[in-house]
């Protein structure tokens, strides 16, 4: 520890420390633009002067490391005037634009010139001009002129991201920023430059022109796209959401955003909105509406009682929604039938759940079936992080395809679709076959032996086995598809001696905080409600923010079970997928629109807060609720608000006692014919999401991938094309296009895709080919 | 009786003397009184010679504007369609004229001088939405007879 003294005021920090954090933590403010905490010191912009005693020059507080004894004056005439000095060098070519520059109000260069700069200029010549308002993607615009060239945009990309991407262009005066090569920017993480330029250089474009900081209103809230549930910081102008920042909590997150997180707010302003209650296919008013389904529950309570009422759940709900639906089921209803609808089949015991300072601690990370990049995307950049930090990371991708990527450079096994627990199984097996808890685990596995695409030896498989034993921090990426991963994750806690901590990618996002709230997320729940309904014990549905036809492994089942209830409700912010099943469709709220917590896959618990009025007829979950409790003429009271948070565990969920190890049968390997494909689900937040007009441009038209050699057989050329697909269960065609990292023989499909339901074939389902005529004639 | 009508006549007299005096109010309509050539009226939104109009919609008048009476809200005029002399103009300009208390701040702070209040001060309405002026009446400001 070091202690140094600014402005008259002693501190002791950490060797290393720079003095411009040392002052921060004294609430000092220096003035910065190149340097921020997340990409370390350059010291390029030198408007950080600082005096330091004994030193002849004004140092910059960002590159300059603490030392004993050390006496810093953060102000005074000198460093004033040095400021002073580096800001008319800033502005001698800067256009002064501010009336029409968005950053206008609240931008570092205005507030620094304010502070500390001169009135006036002394430069006559005429000023150098430069690119002005060009897109450098869909999101972003650059004004060149505007730059202050700190250069944390290019560095960001390039050293943090790992993308390389913007650079700078030129010399001296004529430096500019620019993409390389001037190809759009198409990184999942180009939307951060804007919230690091500390100038109006680059700009968001569907903010573009949009408000100022002195009629907007800001508001905590979460990301709600994904399960990482990002801190955001939610911008609204006269009740209408129009940007997303990221909202960085000091010594916990750099809040950075994905594209899809900071562009794709706009879903609730779609024309595919739901604004109106439907009844039976027509529109009705929302007084209507809630008296007809009230009696529906009326009847139905009498004529079946209430269990045969069930509740279907869905991601976008809060905590407080799911407490009261589950409430309302419990006391109002009567029914223990409530349900989230869910997509994969895993489950993870809170005990195992790690967080994402297990990912700042790792020395090895596995993808287990997903690559975090497009499936959680800021987990992505902590793994960065951490590889930027330590070298040494070892990262392992298991699944059914390549799951590294140059970013974090990592050793892949590529096995067959769905084999990834009896793999782990098998190579635990392999170098602790004596452990009971191995034994168990590999009861039943039989002759069961690994196939990989691209050769790895058997060597290899044994090193795979000693790094998951014996690495000193294990952290699991696990997409929750294969359920008797659990097994093993349980196995691999049960037989390590060091931190083994496992985040769950998989969605609905807040499944977690629904568990908390009382309602059970296991898959099986799910499958036991959609067996009941296919048997006619159901009939009354309340489908609330869920889609079972798109969400549910099975299409067909998931039809013939909607199909099967007397009355279907639906509570959403859309219409779910084939209406004509529903009987009443009415208007939900959603995130920004209702105060809430979401828990997120760390089991950590955060709250969002409404910022805009929900629209039209929309109204949130619990009004509902209390019309049809008022129908049944049962009071249902909902203060006081349930409170999520323990006290005592702060905002992480209090962990339980882990399951027992069971065994994980050997998987059976379906014949593939000659030219044959196998499907393999994956969630990616670009293509799988909310609809969102902004988002557009970038989701890709062709969200199917498969490899290069299936492509050129099936007559696939660049950048891609349609393909029918013939499986057991039916017909689709899908857009795909080449990914490299695919193996022969598989076609990589997320979940949710508009027109393409994977579910209709099945995830792991062989498909052949086939013309799309053939599809069309269906 | 003789004070009474010694009083009467006082009266009188004072009646008309101020007659012939000369008078403090106007015959308004008809007569209009001369105003200070820096008198702060209703707003008006300029445009320069080419007929563009001079407001950016930076929203500096809304910031400042003391009584809260101003709404700008921008947007990006068509490459082919400038609106203002940049790219940037306002779609929707609003001054509240009955929170507006005239004090000009909105005019000093414009960077473009494109909010001027005129001398024209006849304001009345039936109703309070009829006197919030949108930005098609402030672009053809009424001139003061
Ligand atoms: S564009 Fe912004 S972030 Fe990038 S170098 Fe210029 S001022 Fe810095
Ligand atoms: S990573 Fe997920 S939570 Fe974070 S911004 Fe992206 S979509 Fe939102
Ligand atoms: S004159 Fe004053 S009160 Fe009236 S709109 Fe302008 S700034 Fe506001
Ligand atoms: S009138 Fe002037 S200050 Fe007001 S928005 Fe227009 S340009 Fe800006
Ligand atoms: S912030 Fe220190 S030199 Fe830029």
């Amino acid at each position: 520890m070091i202690r140094l003294t600014i402005d008259d005021r002693e501190i002791t920090v950490p060797e290393g420390t720079m003095v411009v954090d040392a002052a921060q933590e004294l609430g000092i403010d220096v003035p910065i633009y190149c340097y921020h905490q997340a990409l370390g010191p350059l010291g390029a912009c030198r408007i950080c002067l600082v005096q330091v005693e004994k030193m002849p020059k004004l140092v910059t507080a960002c590159t300059t490391a603490v030392q004993e004894g050390m006496v810093v004056h953060t102000r005074g005439s000198a460093v004033d005037k040095g400021r002073q000095g580096v800001l008319e060098f800033l502005l001698i070519n800067h256009p002064l634009d501010c009336p029409v520059c968005d950053k206008g109000g609240e931008c570092f260069l205005q507030d620094y010139t304010f502070q500390y700069g001169s009135a006036a200029g002394r430069y006559d010549e005429p000023k150098i001009h430069k690119l002005k308002d060009a897109a450098i993607n869909e999101f972003i615009i650059i004004d060149q002129e505007r730059c202050v060239l700190c250069q944390r945009c290019v560095r960001f990309m390039g050293e943090y991201v790992g993308e390389e991407q913007l650079l700078l262009e030129g010399r001296g005066v004529e430096t500019v920023v620019s993409t390389v090569s001037h190809q759009p920017m198409d990184s999942q993480f180009s939307g951060n430059v804007i919230d690091l330029c500390p100038v109006g250089a680059l700009l968001s474009i569907p903010y573009r022109y949009k408000a100022r900081p002195w009629n907007l209103e800001r508001a905590e809230s979460v990301c709600p796209h994904c399960p990482v549930a990002c801190t955001t910081s939610v911008t609204s102008r006269e009740g209408h959401v129009i940007r997303v920042e990221g909202r960085p909590i000091p010594g916990h997150d750099w809040g950075w955003l994905c594209d899809r997180g900071r562009f794709g707010y706009d879903f609730g302003y779609v024309e595919d909105r739901l604004l109106n209650a439907w009844l039976d296919g027509e529109i009705t008013s929302a007084a209507e509406s809630t008296r007809t389904i009230g009696s529906w529950l009326n009847d139905t309570l009498e004529q079946h009682g209430g269990d045969s009422v069930a509740f279907l759940v869905g991601g976008q709900q809060t905590m407080e929604e799911a407490y009261q639906i589950r409430r309302f089921a419990d006391e109002v209803v009567g029914t223990s039938k409530v349900a989230v609808s869910r997509s994969v089949k895993g489950y993870l015991p809170l005990g195992l759940n790690g967080t994402f300072e297990d990912l700042d601690r790792a020395d090895t990370i596995v993808y287990l079936g997903q690559d975090p990049y497009d499936a959680v995307p800021v987990v992505h950049l902590k793994v960065r992080d951490r590889y930027r930090d330590n070298p040494g990371l070892k990262v392992i991708g298991i699944g059914a395809y390549d799951l590294t990527r140059s970013t974090v450079p990592g050793d892949a096994f590529v096995l067959e679709p769905g084999e990834e627990a009896a793999f782990l199984a098998y190579t635990l097996a392999k170098v602790a076959a004596s452990n009971p808890i191995i034994a168990r685990l590999g009861e039943e596995l039989g002759d069961f032996s690994p196939t990989f695409k691209g050769a790895k030896s058997e060597q290899e498989v044994e090193t795979l086995g000693r790094q998951l034993l014996e690495s000193e921090h294990l952290v699991l990426l696990w997409d929750g598809k294969d359920p008797h991963m659990e097994s093993v994750l349980l196995a691999l806690r049960g037989l390590r001696e060091d931190v083994t901590a496992v985040l769950p990618t998989f969605g609905p996002a807040n499944w977690r905080g629904f568990e908390r709230a009382g309602i059970a997320v296991d898959y099986d729940r799910l499958e036991a409600f959609v067996e009941e309904a296919i048997q006619g014990k159901i009939h009354l549905l309340f489908s609330i923010g869920a889609d079972l036809l798109r969400d549910y492994p099975d299409r067909e089942r998931a039809k013939a079970a909607l199909a099967a209830i007397d009355r279907v409700v639906s509570v959403g912010l859309f219409f779910p997928e084939q209406r004509e099943l529903y009987h009443a469709v009415i208007p939900g709220a959603g995130w920004s629109e209702v105060d809430g917590t979401y828990t997120n896959m760390e089991g950590r618990m955060q709250v969002a807060k409404a910022t805009v009025q929900p629209p039209g007829q929309s109204r949130p979950v619990r009004t509902y609720l209390g019309s049809w409790a008022h129908a049944l003429k049962k009071s249902f009271v909902l203060e006081p608000e349930w409170d999520p948070f323990d006290h005592n565990a702060g905002d992480l969920i209090a962990k339980d006692a882990l399951p027992e190890v069971q065994s994980v049968p050997k998987p059976a390997r379906p014949a593939m014919k000659d030219g044959a494909l196998r499907l393999v689900g994956t969630a990616l937040v670009m293509e799988g999401g909310m609809p969102s007009e902004i988002l557009q441009p970038r989701i890709p038209k062709y969200p199917g991938r498969i490899s290069l050699a299936d492509a050129s057989r099936l007559g696939i050329g660049e950048p891609g094309g349609e393909l029918g697909l013939r499986g057991q269960q039916g017909m689709i065609s899908v857009m795909v296009a080449v990914d490299e990292r695919i193996p022969q023989g598989v076609l990589v499909l997320p979940y949710g895709v508009v027109g393409s339901p994977l579910n209709q074939l099945g995830d792991g389902a062989v498909v052949e080919a086939v013309s799309l005529e053939e599809v069309s004639l269906r | 009786m003789l004070e009474g009508v010694k009083a009467i006549g006082k009266a009188m007299g004072t009646t008309f003397k101020a007659l012939t005096e000369p008078r403090d109010t106007i015959a308004y309509p008809e007569k209009r009184r001369e105003y200070a050539p820096r008198f702060r009226g209703k707003h008006m939104l300029a445009r320069d010679e080419d007929g563009h109009e001079l407001c950016v919609g930076c929203g500096l008048c809304e910031a400042v504007c003391p009584a809260q009476a101003i709404r700008v809200v921008a947007a990006e005029a068509p490459t082919d369609k400038p609106v203002s002399w940049t790219n940037r103009y306002s779609v929707d300009y609003e001054v509240d004229l009955i929170r507006c208390i005239f004090c000009g701040m909105c005019e000093e702070a414009c960077p473009t001088n494109a909010v001027r209040l005129t001398p024209f001060n006849e304001l009345a309405a039936f109703n309070r939405l009829d006197m919030i002026a949108d930005k098609e009446e402030l672009l053809s400001p009424p001139v003061r007879r």
